[in-house]
């Protein structure tokens, strides 16, 4: 952790504003919600490394996603998303999001999330130790101190992929598309 | 002349710094006393740096000016206050002066709010409003006791004359002085009178909508209160302070204990919270301005 390494502070502070201050909004949408009360609170306090959950899509810069994903869901996560301002993190948590897991057959979930919004990290496992969330952080630190945290560029870029995805799964949109540019198909 | 525009400046670049190193502490001390690590203390500075660059939404002009307002309330108002040795203009007004300088941030704030259009910014800013109206009541008794008892309105009279030790909090003021304090964590929003911006009730009420930037300026205006509150109550009941030293150890000392407090106790609902207003500290606050009468 550099944490206090004042040097870097003065070279890229908008990278170690971003490390070190990840706020997570608060939104359940599996079972795997169950293993962020331990870590936000006294036993394993996230608070520490900066991690603090926040009520409010547009104060957040991190997304956890705890789990599968029903269709109805879905929706919500894509308006969260949406209002969040940039720069912003997302991570897919437990194996449902990733493929499916264990409701790989189900006919009311989504099996791979990053093809409606673009993900920058996984945590495999079903469910995740609460100390899975700290490795996460720590990796996430890392592609952020090296510029690969970049999915919310590349959901600017895309966004006409995305778009079809999230109108191949959730039917016709009621909002507006987030970006003009970005066409489907590049 | 040089002296009073230095003063001006330094004033609230002081109190900005006070305010910061304040919510650090607050979180620090929340956290130890949950038997938690807790951030580290700089941790609102690290939180303000990433802030400020991230991308803010605008919902409209009045959204901009509002906040903007809000800050400038605070700001004016810390220039009336004397920190220690340090008091920009606080001898052209006084008391009375700060009494509606007071309502300037949260009218921002609401402003900015009703431009957004969100329906727990409107509970929330009705909530705090309702609250204000609660402590209001036993904090106007409590100022008009002092301003009786001192026979002045004027904020550097009444420190001067706390001078030497005999601080109004160990005189016949007590009473206005223990109801100014219970009063306190109303008027600073801390629990147990955290209503207005309950994050798990109404998603931190009038702040919802803030993001980026605008978070920041909130952040900001946020430091700027709880400076500008804990340090009339060690102007007006601590004796204040021969220099900015000691008058910053006093507002370390209140504000500790105030988190304490904040660190214990659960929330209340708004009606329980106007009940326990308009009864203990009005009921205190008030024998305390008969027996200045009285004794006068
Ligand atoms: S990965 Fe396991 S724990 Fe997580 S949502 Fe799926 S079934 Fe539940």
């Amino acid at each position: 952790m550099d944490r206090n390494d004042i040097k870097k502070w003065f070279k890229s502070p908008d990278k170690m504003g971003d490390k070190y201050s990840l706020w997570a909004i608060y939104f359940c949408t599996g079972c795997g919600i169950i293993e962020i009360p331990p870590v936000i609170t006294a036993r394993w306090d996230a608070e520490r490394f900066g991690v603090i959950p926040v009520a409010t899509p547009r104060q957040s810069n991190l997304f956890l996603i705890t789990g599968y994903v029903s269709v109805k869901t879905l929706r919500a996560i894509i308006r969260t998303y949406e209002q969040m301002p940039e720069p912003k993190y997302t991570v897919g948590f437990g194996s449902c999001p990733i493929n499916g897991g264990m409701y790989w057959d189900s006919y009311n979930t989504i099996k791979h999330l990053d093809k409606y919004i673009p993900i920058d990290g996984w945590i495999a496992g079903c469910m995740p130790r609460p100390e899975a969330i700290f490795v996460a952080v720590t990796h996430l630190w890392t592609l952020i101190d090296q510029g690969k945290a970049k999915a919310y560029v590349k959901y600017r870029e895309k966004y006409g992929l995305y778009r079809k995805n999230q109108e191949m799964a959730l039917g016709k949109l009621d909002w507006p598309p987030l970006y003009t540019t970005g066409g489907g198909n590049d | 002349m040089v002296i009073n525009i230095l003063e001006i400046i330094i004033s609230p670049v002081l109190a900005f710094i006070i305010g910061i190193f304040f919510m650090g502490l607050f979180r620090k001390i929340t956290a130890r006393l949950h038997w938690r690590y807790g951030p580290p203390v700089i941790q609102p500075f690290l939180d303000l740096i990433k802030l400020f660059h991230q991308q803010g939404f605008s919902h409209g002009p009045v959204f901009d000016l509002g906040i903007i307002m809000a800050l400038a309330g605070s700001i004016v108002l810390i220039l009336f206050i004397p920190f220690g040795g340090i008091c920009p203009i606080s001898n052209s007004g006084g008391l009375l002066v700060i009494i509606y300088i007071m309502l300037f941030a949260p009218l921002g704030i609401a402003l900015s709010g009703g431009e957004a259009a969100n329906p727990n910014i409107s509970i929330g800013i009705s909530r705090k409003l309702i609250l204000a109206l609660g402590y209001e009541v036993s904090f106007l008794l409590a100022l008009l006791a002092l301003m009786t008892y001192y026979n002045t309105i004027s904020l550097v009279d009444i420190v001067e004359a706390q001078d030497n030790y005999k601080w109004a909090l160990f005189s016949p003021l007590a009473l206005s002085g223990i109801a100014y304090f219970i009063i306190m964590p109303a008027m600073l929003g801390i629990r147990p009178f955290d209503i207005a911006g309950a994050p798990q009730e109404i998603s931190t009420g009038p702040a919802i909508e803030y993001g980026g930037k605008y978070l920041g300026l909130f952040n900001i205006w946020h430091a700027l209160s709880m400076f500008v509150y804990i340090a009339l109550f060690v102007d007006l009941f601590l004796g204040g302070g021969s220099n900015p030293l000691t008058f910053f150890i006093k507002m370390l000392v209140v504000f500790i204990l105030l988190t304490f407090i904040h660190g214990v106790f659960p929330r209340f609902r708004i009606e329980q919270a106007i009940k326990y207003l308009w009864k203990w500290p009005v009921i205190i606050s008030l024998s305390g301005l008969i027996l200045i009468t009285v004794i006068r």
